[in-house]
């Protein structure tokens, strides 16, 4: 049984007023002119640029406009599977993983819309003694961080998988306490904030153009009319490198179609996420009871074709059944793919691109921008309203790529899997 | 039972429900399929999808024609894995030596 | 339950009066048979230990144990039914219970108990079956009458026809058509046998695959997938029965008009005592053409415009249609919608579409030829909007011999 509130609508501003009528909030404007200005301009509305004007209008800045160019979800935000965990190979991202695992066990009553975060862990399986040594050194590493990762034994992996074939599986690591969610909730949670403090977000309009102005800051040109932006921030995901463009800046980063799929609803069995190293597998189970997983294929080189391929559900379905032979009669409902911005040492790129102070970068998320975004969204807003800045951002540079004395000093992340 | 006009059986979205979702703003189709979750469950839209944009268009003052149908996504009907699992395409990575590897 | 030759599961507990199926998945509603095609999900049965298979779509084994599926104690008496009631007015789940994290914490926990439809499969599958490559000039998607009309127009003009048909039997509407009937769906698969056409049945066709070995479409069969590459390809998928917006138009009992006549025609199984056809204005003749068969056959018949129904009344079974001139009692509710094209395969290959309300939905666009917006894909019947049995077969016939022509 459901417990709760029958009316589960109260205090809802979307509906009905007292006269009946049913008035359209302003969350998402579709049609209709941009404003010919405005402090920030955030171009992408996925949930880095969404998660970053959620924060910028709860420290008061509201004067933003987010631009997407297409429907609200259309891209990378849309399309992934939901994870979020603690288990990576750089301080850096697991002490920022901490920070947003606790915004997202808290984003339902802080925002006002489910978003389903079921902490179930997440249990990486090695088929090596090589894998079980790298994934030891994480371990070590997220021990000393505060993150109860366990190596386990096969068996033991069992006892929290009991579908799973333990056949070359050789080790196993595992933190309860990360875990899936579903990702567009994110989406509605910050756009309906925001858009309640004053932030503007149109969708169906893209960016063709970035016009410098004298005294700093660019006209932002739409086929909805320009917007005089003081700041732009990038947060186009995979198409980063296109806007930067723009306005000649280089930015390293490249698409890399990564595709996934989901199964029937089946009634709960399987608690954690499950991946292994040797292929990139990952499956979990949503809310909705689905088996939501993929597979990472080699050699496609960079695209933003986002089609699907036999190839992928061919290889998906190989491993799977090979790692939980049960789910043969499992059958697939769709399949759709999203590009992953790939950034040359895993890390994402932040902050003001070098010798363009009002344009701002944060992208090169390598496919886990989803999990970074409620703390770098949180981050990035306290940082342009000028709170001392996160080492993220001196950390994080467009510079770091093309400046000699910069290079090395950076760490590369190499736990970006699945 | 209580009165309700449905528009997709497979997740139980009502004529109800896709008003209170284009009053939130959402309005696109593929916006719809996602607050609403019709087209998701296991006919894929098959039932629904033409209802559902009939009645978008006439929520939302759309002519027909301009409303396109939600991505076609693959495949087309539930698919079991085992069917899937030994086509030719399938990627093989090196530990990848048939069904059963020695442990 | 007792099942004859090789009658679908479905069949089998229609005639054995087997009511509701399953629940819903989110208000725990009555779910059961709606269009007999394979299609929606009204009939998801546990069969054989494997869950979520359509009743309709599954050839009666002996032995094999069929179960209802989301429901305690079972699909007719369910409790969680109580969710329905509860949330009379709708649920928006996106909002329910953010107001505090302890009752945000215990949402979450139940709802995930509750989530899901079917349980694991009993024991792992036996063999994973092989595949099998085709190479063809012509392939034909969808059984029937302007599929079988236009591969059989191929195939005699020369060409190696494949014909791919997802149902336990090709014929398609022409099975549920008491005007055409099963006499007419056996002459048209003969005429394809005669002519060469090879019928793979039972095998849907499951996605176009451009970038996979310069296109291929992946057909799945019950134990096997074929890997299909062909130098034309005929989309003749036809229509899915869809549903019409009246209250309470998901109860069990309201079916689909065609599933109806399917149910007469191909199976000789009256579905109700008194039916009542609620019908949109498109589809007059063939609401005429199955009251006449159901009128014939000893059933009560009301016909009643969609403008004029109010509402369906019944618990896990319908029991009578509200409507502006009053009620009509009846023990079977057919909806005659115009069925929606089934264009998602065509899509997937880049043929254009446009949503047309009145000819069922995103019909594909064609030219006189039968011609798609992409090059060496077809269409005919009524993907490209409905046209009902006959003209479909007329349809199919015609862009077959072009399609031969240009091939």
């Amino acid at each position: 049984m459901i417990p709760g509130n029958l009316d589960d609508d109260e205090g809802d501003e979307s509906r009905a007023d007292a006269s009946g009528e049913i008035r359209l909030p302003a969350t998402l404007e579709s049609s209709g002119p941009v404003p010919p200005k405005a402090e920030i301009v955030i171009v992408g509305g996925g949930v880095i640029g969404l998660a970053i004007a959620y924060y910028l209008a709860r420290r008061g800045l509201t004067d933003v406009v987010v631009l997407e160019r297409g429907y609200l979800a259309e891209g990378a935000s849309g399309r992934n599977g939901g994870g979020i965990r603690q288990q990576w190979s750089t301080e850096i991202n697991i002490r920022l993983m901490q920070e947003s695992v606790d915004l997202c066990r808290r984003f339902a009553v802080d925002l006002g819309v489910n978003v389903w975060f079921r902490q179930g862990g997440y249990l990486f399986l090695a088929r090596s003694q090589k894998e079980v040594a790298r994934l030891q050194k994480n371990i070590d590493l997220q021990n000393r961080c505060g993150v109860h990762t366990k190596m386990l034994e096969p068996k033991a992996a069992q006892e929290i998988v009991p579908e799973l074939d333990l056949r070359g599986i050789v080790g196993a690591a595992y933190n309860p306490t990360d875990g899936i969610l579903f990702p567009w909730p994110f989406l509605w949670g910050y756009a309906r904030q925001a858009a309640a403090h004053g932030v503007r977000i149109f969708t169906q309009t893209p960016v063709s153009g970035l016009v410098p102005q004298q005294g700093g800051g660019y006209d932002v040109v739409t086929p909805r009319g320009a917007v005089r932006a003081r700041r732009v921030i990038n947060a186009t995901g995979a198409w980063s490198p296109q806007l930067a463009k723009l306005i000649g800046v280089d930015v390293p980063t490249y698409p890399i179609r990564h595709e996934i799929c989901s199964s029937e609803p089946l009634k709960p069995f399987l608690r954690p996420m499950v991946s292994e190293l040797s292929s990139g597998l990952y499956c979990s189970q949503s809310m909705r009871g689905e088996i939501v997983g993929g597979v990472t294929l080699p050699g496609h080189g960079s695209t933003y074709a986002m089609g699907s391929t036999l190839e992928f559900l061919a290889t998906y379905a190989r491993r799977l059944v090979r790692l939980m032979p049960i789910l043969g009669d499992i059958k697939i409902l769709r399949q759709w793919a999203g590009p992953y911005d790939q950034s040359p040492d895993g890390n994402p790129i932040l902050g003001a691109a070098p010798a363009h102070p009002d344009f701002f970068l944060a992208c090169g998320f390598v496919g886990h921008g989803f999990m970074m975004a409620p703390i770098v969204g949180k981050l990035y807003a306290e940082y342009l309203t000028g709170d001392k800045p996160h080492e993220i951002f001196s950390r994080y540079t467009l510079g770091r790529f093309s400046d000699p004395a910069l290079a090395g000093q950076h760490e590369k992340e190499d736990f970006n899997i699945g | 039972m209580a009165r309700k006009i449905v528009l997709c059986r497979c997740e139980d979205v009502t004529l109800a429900d896709l008003e209170h979702c284009v009053s939130r703003g959402y309005a696109d189709i593929e916006e719809v399929k996602r607050y609403t979750g019709f087209g998701t469950g296991p006919c894929q839209g098959k039932e629904c999808l033409a209802p559902m944009a009939a009645q978008l268009a006439r929520l939302t003052h759309v002519a027909p024609e301009q409303i396109r149908p939600f991505t076609s996504r693959p495949p087309l009907a539930p698919t079991p894995i085992k069917i899937l699992a030994q086509a030719p395409d399938a990627h093989r990575f090196d530990d990848d030596e048939g069904r059963d590897p020695p442990t | 339950m007792r099942a004859y030759g090789d009658e679908s599961v479905a069949a089998a507990a229609i005639a054995s009066g087997a009511r509701v199926l399953s629940r819903s998945l989110k208000y725990h509603r009555p779910r059961t048979f709606f269009c007999l095609e394979g299609h929606c999900s009204g009939c998801l049965v546990r069969l054989g230990g494997v869950p979520n298979l359509r009743a309709c779509q599954s050839p009666c084994t002996a032995g094999a144990e069929v179960e209802g599926q989301n429901a305690f104690p079972s699909a007719e008496v369910d409790l969680l039914g109580a969710v329905d009631f509860l949330f009379s007015r709708g649920l928006d789940h996106h909002t329910l219970m953010t107001g505090s994290s302890v009752l945000n914490r215990l949402a979450n926990k139940v709802v995930r108990q509750l989530s899901g439809l079917g349980k694991l499969p009993a024991k792992a599958a036996d063999r994973l079956p092989d595949v099998i490559s085709e190479d063809i000039d012509v392939c034909v998607i969808g059984g029937g009458p302007s599929g079988l009309a236009a591969a059989a127009a191929c195939a005699r003009a020369g060409k190696s026809v494949l014909l791919v048909d997802d149902q336990l039997r090709p014929g398609g509407s022409l099975r549920a058509d008491p005007r055409q009937g099963r006499v007419a769906a056996d002459a048209a698969i003969a005429s394809c046998n005669s002519a060469g056409v090879r019928v793979l049945d039972r095998a849907t066709a499951i996605g176009f695959f451009p970038e996979d070995d310069g296109g291929v479409l992946a057909v799945a069969a019950p134990e096997q997938l074929h890997r299909v590459k062909a130098r034309a390809w005929i989309w003749a998928t036809g229509g899915y029965p869809v549903n019409l917006p009246f209250a309470d138009n998901d109860r069990p009992g309201v079916i689909a008009a065609r599933a109806v006549g399917r149910l007469l025609v191909d199976h000789g199984i009256v579905g109700g005592d008194k039916v009542c056809v609620v019908e949109v204005p498109e589809m007059i003749d063939d609401a005429e053409a199955l009251a006449q068969a159901l009128a014939a056959a000893g059933t009560d018949v009301v016909r009643v415009a969609l403008s004029a129904a109010l509402g369906a009344r019944g618990r896990s079974w319908v029991t009578a249609v509200d409507t502006t001139h009053g009620r009509v009692d009846c023990d079977l509710v057919a909806v005659a919608a115009i069925p929606s094209p089934a264009s998602e395969g065509p899509r997937q290959q880049g043929c254009k579409v446009v949503l047309d309300p009145a000819r069922g939905g995103f019909r594909v666009v064609v030219d006189e030829h039968g011609r798609t917006s992409t090059e060496g894909v077809w269409a005919c019947g009524d993907v490209t909007g409905y046209l009902g049995p006959a003209r479909s077969a007329e349809d199919g016939a015609r862009v077959g011999a072009n399609v031969a022509g240009s091939v």
